[in-house]
């Protein structure tokens, strides 16, 4: 497995992030001649900053989820405060089971689906074994093309709230829960964007080392 | 390319596997032999096919702002949404970081996207030494994905299926506009060739410092 060794760091070069020149590596810290990018060899602190991120993200799905994003106000009902999941089963008992489906996905199990496959490709970086490389490779592009879709349900709330203003007869509010969840969703696009995918198969070229000495 | 940097050869920004810069002709696209990343999606005329979509963008962004995207009808009343007062109404509840979101995702980013490429592209197809042209590209490289005029699409469809049952909604001249533009935004990212961009810019760059350069 001679190729795991055909790393550009290992050969003394370094990529620019920005504009993908390659440099050598004594240029670490400076900025690149090209495009005048910082030039790192790998992304700094990108573990730590990762985990602090996604932790954000976690403790921002509580209020996200607990609390109301909108407040619905109408003859019939007055002020009726809707979480995510509650608009989801109110989708539901309209029997509309497709944009439940779709508001579903982007709202909750995109987000937890992203937090949870960033964590496990942190531990698997930091303390796991360097397998299925290109299947992780795969997880985490989806992640990182996915994130995006979870704005859907923060660009609904103020897509009703522009509509339905129709003061005594229909109202409806924008929630505190909304900025809990757009926190949600850029904090967990940061995350997808500091994680330095090149750890992963760093970490199999330490073990691919260790195995080849002994 | 000077001697500091070897050209002839790229490295993967996924998994930094390094290689020998593959022959390219014509659209073709290059992934990693090792991770699967697309490494170069090539577009000869890249810079000419940018600069047209781009200046198509910079039109429908025009009636996709100005027009309103739906229009709902209460009981004879009526009341019209535009992108703007979807961002607007969140500040006045009270959530402006909310509305900030709204307003750079779905407004500005998308629009400072297609000047950027506007100047790139024009820059490049009239071979014209513009200032910070190398910060344009990283800029656009940079805001790519924050750009969400697709998922603020996604979310007009969904806003519709919940209101139709209560209220009579009227799709607007902004909506059909929006659709338009989020065809050649997408159009003109698959059509965008970063790697001929970085190369026609270094090219564009000083004379005197690739002379100074060149020879060693």
């Amino acid at each position: 497995m001679n190729s795991w060794r055909h790393g550009a760091l290992a050969q003394g070069l370094l990529r620019c992030h920005d504009c993908s020149a390659l440099w050598p590596v004594s240029l670490e810290g400076h900025h690149c001649p090209r495009c005048g990018a910082p030039l790192h060899s790998r992304t700094p602190h990108s573990l730590t900053r990762t985990w602090a991120l996604l932790l954000t993200s976690a403790l921002l799905m509580l209020p996200a989820n607990l609390l109301p994003i909108m407040r619905v106000t109408m003859l019939s009902s007055q002020g009726d405060a809707s979480t995510i999941l509650g608009g989801v089963i109110e989708l539901t008992k309209h029997g509309l089971w497709g944009i439940a489906i779709v508001v579903l996905a982007a709202s909750i199990l995109i987000p937890v689906g992203k937090i949870l496959a960033l964590a496990s490709l942190l531990i698997a970086i930091q303390f796991g074994k360097a397998t299925n490389l290109r299947q992780k490779m795969v997880m985490f592009r989806i992640v990182h093309w996915i994130g995006r879709w979870s704005m859907l349900d923060i660009f609904v709330v103020g897509i009703l709230v522009a509509l339905v203003q129709f003061g005594n007869l229909a109202y409806i509010v924008g929630q505190t829960g909304a900025l809990a969840f757009a926190g949600v969703v850029v904090f967990t696009m940061l995350a997808a964007n500091t994680l330095d995918t090149r750890l992963i198969w760093d970490r199999h070229l330490q073990e691919a080392s260790i195995g080849s000495e002994t | 390319m000077n001697a500091l940097q070897p050209d002839n050869r790229i490295a993967c920004h996924e998994c930094d596997l390094l290689m020998q810069r593959p022959q390219i002709q014509g659209d073709q696209v290059v992934n990693c032999p090792r991770c699967g990343s697309r490494l170069i999606s090539s577009h000869p005329n890249s810079a000419e096919r940018s600069l047209a979509l781009a200046l198509a963008g910079l039109i429908l962004l025009l009636p996709a702002n100005l027009f309103p995207v739906l229009t709902l009808e209460v009981l004879g009343r009526q009341q019209e949404q535009t992108i703007f007062s979807s961002a607007m109404v969140l500040y006045r509840d009270g959530l402006a970081l909310v509305a900030l979101a709204v307003l750079l995702f779905a407004i500005l980013v998308p629009l400072c996207k297609l000047l950027l490429l506007t100047y790139l592209s024009g820059a490049l197809h009239l071979r014209r030494r513009w200032p910070l042209l190398p910060l344009a590209m990283r800029s656009y490289q940079h805001l790519d994905q924050w750009g969400m005029l697709e998922v603020y699409l996604i979310a007009v469809l969904v806003s519709v299926v919940k209101l139709v049952d209560i209220a009579d909604v009227h799709p607007g001249l902004g909506l059909y506009s929006l659709g338009a533009l989020i065809a050649v935004t997408a159009l003109s990212s698959s059509q965008l060739d970063p790697d001929l961009f970085w190369h026609q810019i270094a090219d564009l760059g000083d004379p005197v410092e690739r002379v100074e350069t060149g020879h060693e």
